[in-house]
């Protein structure tokens, strides 16, 4: 029988833990009000993703609707990383990012908060790729449970990877989207979204494995084909590692860059 | 216990040493000055009471919760009112304040009854569905204090609180400190209006190049330098020549034009005011009124920052 003290301390646990998602939903529907109109994030979230797909998928021989499973993943690659690029930037120049530094929350539930508002809009986006690809294409979608998941771990791992640029100290919104670029950009190519893994260079077949965008892609080309290059469980696994190092590190880099 | 307890901290940015080995405490339900030039360490203080910097060494406690080790608690008992109005123009003044609510844990049933009471205190509850771009400073100001007080923090960290405002927000702003320290609320005032800390705390620390000057009452600090005194003169026809003259006068160290009238430095009032009296005689310009003051807290906090006067302003000497 668990004894009162062990009560007490789970009861005080299950406070905190409500408290702090309680807050970081608070940041996050602030981030909703305040950000997602914002110019820079609907380039960078909605129309950057489309013309790329644009550029690859015009001259293509296959139907379009095969391109779908790739728009969703680089919709949620740039839709899920750019709110907080631009949000966290703005908020340090006009120092209300000093109040939620200083209120009474783990920095991990900032920095959770911060990417449940990307993880969110680039939910909403991705369902634009998802719905013209069942309207307009008949594209059937074979495992809607596999492309559900995939398409929010992959969304959440994004909006944290956002979220840890953002850990930069500048309240220049251009210099973390130039450092986030030059490590999306080269991801689209090496993540068989467009090129399959399996014909691109051996050295890039090595990289991939280190692109979370080859799991979210490999997962979601799963659910509309029934064929992967891993099994879902593996990119569930590999997605989740990602999640998890990128929330540490941002952890690590919002508390050092305020030493 | 005591509100805040600060041991030995010392903080570092490289080869910078932003405070060096500063220790003091604060009583609860005291007001407490923290003044010093730009530069002197006080922003970095009060980042580190408030959990946002780390300090290099020594410790600062919050109501006996180490800040460094028991953050979180150490957090749920302050408010904090920062320099810049940092509030979020694209939210509307309510919302503002329940985005404060929430991030202070106040509870559910409580966060609309306290938002409201506090913009009503503030004048701002007629225009609580108005976004906050749109608000004045004053008002802004006023918003940012009412969301500091949102969780009815036992602590208050005020930075420059009434700093380039309209008369309206100054006065609704002090008489809402005033009410909290009848109340007990422990407050930790930054001010650059030495003025409003005289008239304000209980005990003052003057901070200068990351040391504590000196710390004590107002009053008491005052008494450290009777050398200080002044003779406040205004004649009915002054002009601007006229403070060459009077600065030359004998036994006068110094002068300064405060508006219509003439404030003489001196370590012998007697002597000044027989040769204001004087020049005003051969002048034949009458003098509407003269006084001796004693030191202000001004005039310490010069004193112990190596500033000086010139012309009015105060410049910093290096």
């Amino acid at each position: 029988m668990p004894s009162i003290e062990g009560n007490e301390w789970a009861g005080a646990w299950v406070g905190r833990l409500s408290h702090e998602l309680s807050a970081a939903w608070a940041i996050s529907r602030k981030d909703m009000i305040t950000y997602y109109i914002k110019p820079n994030i609907i380039v960078m979230g909605i129309l950057f993703p489309f013309f790329m797909f644009l550029a690859f998928a015009i001259g293509k021989n296959a139907p379009p609707g095969t391109l779908i499973p790739g728009l969703i993943a680089i919709t949620l690659l740039f839709s899920a990383s750019s709110i907080e690029p631009v949000s966290i930037p703005i908020e340090r120049r006009v120092k209300t990012f000093d109040r939620l530094l200083s209120a009474p929350i783990s920095l991990h539930s900032l920095v959770f908060g911060e990417s449940l508002s990307g993880f969110l809009y680039s939910l909403g986006i991705a369902c634009f790729p998802l719905i013209a690809g069942i309207i307009l294409f008949a594209m059937p979608i074979e495992n809607a449970p596999v492309l559900v998941i995939a398409m929010a771990l992959t969304a959440f791992c994004f909006a944290t990877l956002g979220t840890l640029f953002a850990a930069y100290p500048t309240e220049n919104v251009g210099e973390v989207m130039s450092m986030l670029n030059t490590v999306r950009l080269p991801l689209i190519f090496i993540s068989g979204v467009f090129i399959p893994i399996s014909e691109i260079p051996q050295i890039g077949q090595v990289i991939a494995l280190f692109s979370p965008l080859t799991y979210g892609n490999d997962m979601i080309s799963y659910a509309y084909t029934g064929t992967s290059l891993f099994s879902p469980v593996w990119d569930i696994i590999a997605l989740l590692i990602f999640i998890l190092i990128f929330q540490f590190v941002a952890n690590r880099l919002y508390k050092k860059f305020n030493e | 216990m005591h509100a805040i307890e600060v041991s030995h901290l010392t903080k570092k940015f490289g080869a910078l040493t932003a405070l060096n080995d500063i220790s003091f405490s604060v009583d609860v339900g005291e007001t407490f000055g923290f003044l010093g030039p730009n530069g002197a360490g006080k922003t970095t203080t009060i980042r580190i009471l408030t959990g946002i910097s780390y300090p290099t060494s020594g410790t600062a406690s919050i109501f006996g919760h180490d800040i460094g080790r028991e953050t979180i608690a150490a957090r749920q008992s302050m408010g904090i009112v920062s320099e810049t109005s940092n509030i979020y123009d694209d939210l509307t003044a309510w919302q503002n304040m329940i985005f404060s609510a929430e991030l202070y844990h106040v509870r559910r049933d409580l966060r609309e009854k306290k938002s409201a009471e506090l913009l009503t205190t503030f004048g701002l509850y007629e225009r609580r569905s108005d976004k906050a771009h749109g608000f004045s400073k004053g008002m802004k100001r006023r918003l940012t204090i009412a969301m500091g007080l949102v969780n009815s923090p036992r602590l208050l960290f005020l930075d420059e609180p009434t700093s380039g405002l309209d008369v309206q927000s100054n006065l609704i702003i002090r008489d809402v400190i005033t009410g909290l320290i009848d109340e007990g609320v422990t407050v930790f005032l930054t001010t650059h209006n030495i003025e409003e800390a005289n008239m304000m705390c209980d005990r003052v620390a003057i901070v200068n190049r990351g040391t504590i000057a000196a710390i004590d009452a107002p009053e008491r600090l005052k008494k450290t330098i009777q050398s200080a005194q002044s003779i406040m003169v205004s004649f009915d026809h002054a002009s601007a020549h006229q403070l060459d003259d009077v600065r030359h006068l004998s036994m006068v160290n110094d002068a300064v034009k405060e508006g219509d009238k003439f404030r003489l430095y001196t370590e012998d009032p007697a002597t000044v005011i027989e040769s204001v009296m004087e020049y005003a005689r051969a002048r034949d310009i009458r003098v509407i009124s003269i006084s001796t003051l004693g030191p202000s807290l001004e005039d310490v906090f010069i004193k112990l920052t190596g500033l000086q006067r010139s012309g009015g302003m105060i410049h910093a000497i290096d």
